[in-house]
């Protein structure tokens, strides 16, 4: 097995940003010999993700890791942001919710697209952590 | 003169290796004595033996130390149980076989303890027992991990097996679903079928479901799923053989397949589908007969 | 960057090439609705083969540019959607894309013509209301 690679943090700060944050998750899971199916996922989760720090934040943070062992392939990918927090997380992880007039499919979709979701919110911090796994 | 339990033991090795060979030959017409050569089960168990026997050597300990997992033994009986799992008619040979030795143990431990009549009787008998409870205990764990992983490979080509996606026609795909559609396999199917239509660039997919005996709402959602998927690739998709059960369990869940095309049949499936790409099938005209 | 938009006739092509930025997308959507009014296109043929992530977002720009193109008067269809980025969207939720969809740019063209030649407007060939 192949070392695994160093994680990788990206600021995010603007919607060129968000490209360049997924191009990196779908690069890592293609290079960890993920399919495409899986690969396609995770970028757009990504996408999802950070475009919700662009818009509610401002800015954050988006740190990509390699956690594969023997057993597993695993990507890790957390998303950070200081902004004002998710006001009521059930209701915002509910399908067609929106605060933005968006079309409300962003954090329910993205949990539906990877294989581990977890989000924890606060007033100047808002945590998602994603992980897709597979068998080695 | 008294023996000590290790002298005693090291006397009757001999005795006792050809004792359990010969009960374990005898017991076991089939099973491992009769699908692995002879000779190979009895370097085998020759060598359990002399490590089991060594390990009874040491004068017992409480708690008795643990099996060491890189230890030849355990190899030996990752290998009994590694063989066994081929050979599931025979699934309790190895413990079986295990069994037989300890019983002589016990058997000729007791004999030692009545000639040497020394005090500490309970603790060698002890000893044994634990220590083949550990074996018993390693062996069974093995086994049951070689099971799991061959039922879990065995699952995955059985998947890939049932779930073949068929040129009909130019630009049709028929995919007949068969058998129980769990989430994991729906999801499968689903990618599947999807990089076959792209691939054939298919106008439309006929999907049957007559070999689904149940259709519930988790399948329901995918089926609807993939109809959506197809049609963002630009493919139509044409249900056929939901049985009457089916319909009213999915008009009853409230699910509805709106502007899907459904047919009684494969044949009407058929026949919609070539409609679709303007195709029909006719009558041979002026042929003789 | 801009992306080209071609005329053939009164139908206009469009392929995607790359990954576009939100601002970028939006930027799309105004040169080519402003485009379809200018030439009174009566077809829209969008090509995303080269889109291997559309998410949520960039799946709203197409809705609403679809929209806003049969608002003008013309028909649209997507084309070369890749099996994983329609999966995908399936799974984020359904109906994230209402507009038709073809294989690829061809068969795209082919179902606007055989579109196109049913409207009202088009069925007078030549220019008779001149």
């Amino acid at each position: 097995m192949t070392e695994p690679r160093p994680p990788a943090r990206f600021a995010i700060g603007n919607s060129s940003d968000i490209v360049t944050a997924r191009q990196a998750a779908r690069a890592l899971s293609a290079h960890l010999g993920f399919g495409k199916a899986h690969q396609t996922r995770l970028a757009t989760a990504v996408s999802e993700l950070t475009r919700n720090v662009i818009q509610y934040a401002g800015e954050g943070s988006c740190l990509i890791e390699d956690l594969s062992d023997d057993q597993e392939r695993v990507i890790r990918i957390s998303i950070e942001d200081h902004g004002p927090g998710i006001p009521n997380l059930p209701l915002a992880m509910e399908d067609g919710f929106s605060t933005s007039g968006g079309l409300g499919a962003g954090l329910p979709g993205a949990r539906r697209l990877v294989d581990d979701f977890h989000v924890s919110s606060a007033p100047g911090l808002t945590r998602v952590v994603i992980a897709i796994r597979k068998p080695a | 003169m008294t023996v000590s339990l290790p002298q005693f033991l090291q006397a009757h090795r001999d005795e006792m290796l050809a004792e359990w060979l010969a009960e374990w030959s005898s017991s076991s017409a089939v099973g491992l004595a009769a699908t692995s050569s002879t000779a190979q089960t009895r370097h085998v168990m020759q060598t359990l033996f002399d490590e089991i026997l060594s390990q009874l050597m040491v004068a017992p300990q409480d708690p008795p130390p643990g099996l060491d997992e890189h230890a030849p033994l355990c190899k030996h009986l990752r290998h009994l149980a590694a063989e066994q799992a081929r050979h599931p008619e025979v699934a309790t040979d190895p413990m079986r076989m295990m069994f037989s030795l300890r019983h002589l143990l016990l058997r000729h431990v007791s004999t030692w303890i009545r000639e040497a009549g020394t005090t500490p009787v309970a603790e060698h008998l002890v000893q044994v027992n634990r220590y083949f409870d550990q074996i018993a205990l390693f062996v069974f764990n093995n086994i049951i991990n070689l099971r799991d992983r061959h039922i879990s490979e065995q699952s995955l080509s059985l998947m890939e097996l049932s779930t073949p996606v068929l040129r009909l026609w130019h630009r049709i795909l028929l995919l007949p679903l068969v058998g129980i559609i769990d989430t994991g396999r729906a999801r499968q199917v689903t990618d599947h079928l999807l990089e076959a239509i792209a691939r054939h660039e298919a106008r439309v997919t006929v999907i049957d479901l007559t070999g689904v005996p149940i259709i519930d709402t988790s399948v329901a959602q995918h089926i609807m799923k993939t109809i959506d998927a197809a049609r963002l690739l630009g493919s139509r998709v044409v249900l056929t053989g939901i049985s009457p059960e089916g319909a009213q369990t999915l008009t009853k869940l409230g699910i509805r397949f709106g502007d899907v095309i459904c047919r009684a049949t494969l044949r009407a499936g058929i026949a919609e589908a070539l409609l679709i790409i303007g195709k029909r099938i006719t009558a041979m005209e002026d042929q003789a007969r | 960057m801009r992306i080209p938009i071609l005329r053939l006739d009164r139908i206009l092509l469009v392929s995607i090439q790359e990954d576009l930025t939100d601002d970028e997308a939006m930027q799309f959507q105004s040169d080519l609705v402003n485009r379809v009014a200018e030439v009174e296109a009566l077809g829209v043929a969008v090509d995303i083969t080269a889109l291997d992530v559309v998410d949520s977002y960039m799946a709203r720009v197409i809705n609403d540019t679809a929209s806003m193109v049969r608002l003008l008067g013309a028909e649209v269809v997507i084309c070369g959607i890749q099996p994983f980025v329609a999966m995908t969207l399936i799974e984020m939720g359904r109906d994230l894309i209402g507009a038709d969809c073809a294989f690829n740019l061809e068969q795209g063209l082919e179902m606007l013509r055989a579109r196109i030649v049913h409207r009202g407007d088009t069925r007078f060939t030549g220019d008779e209301d001149d």
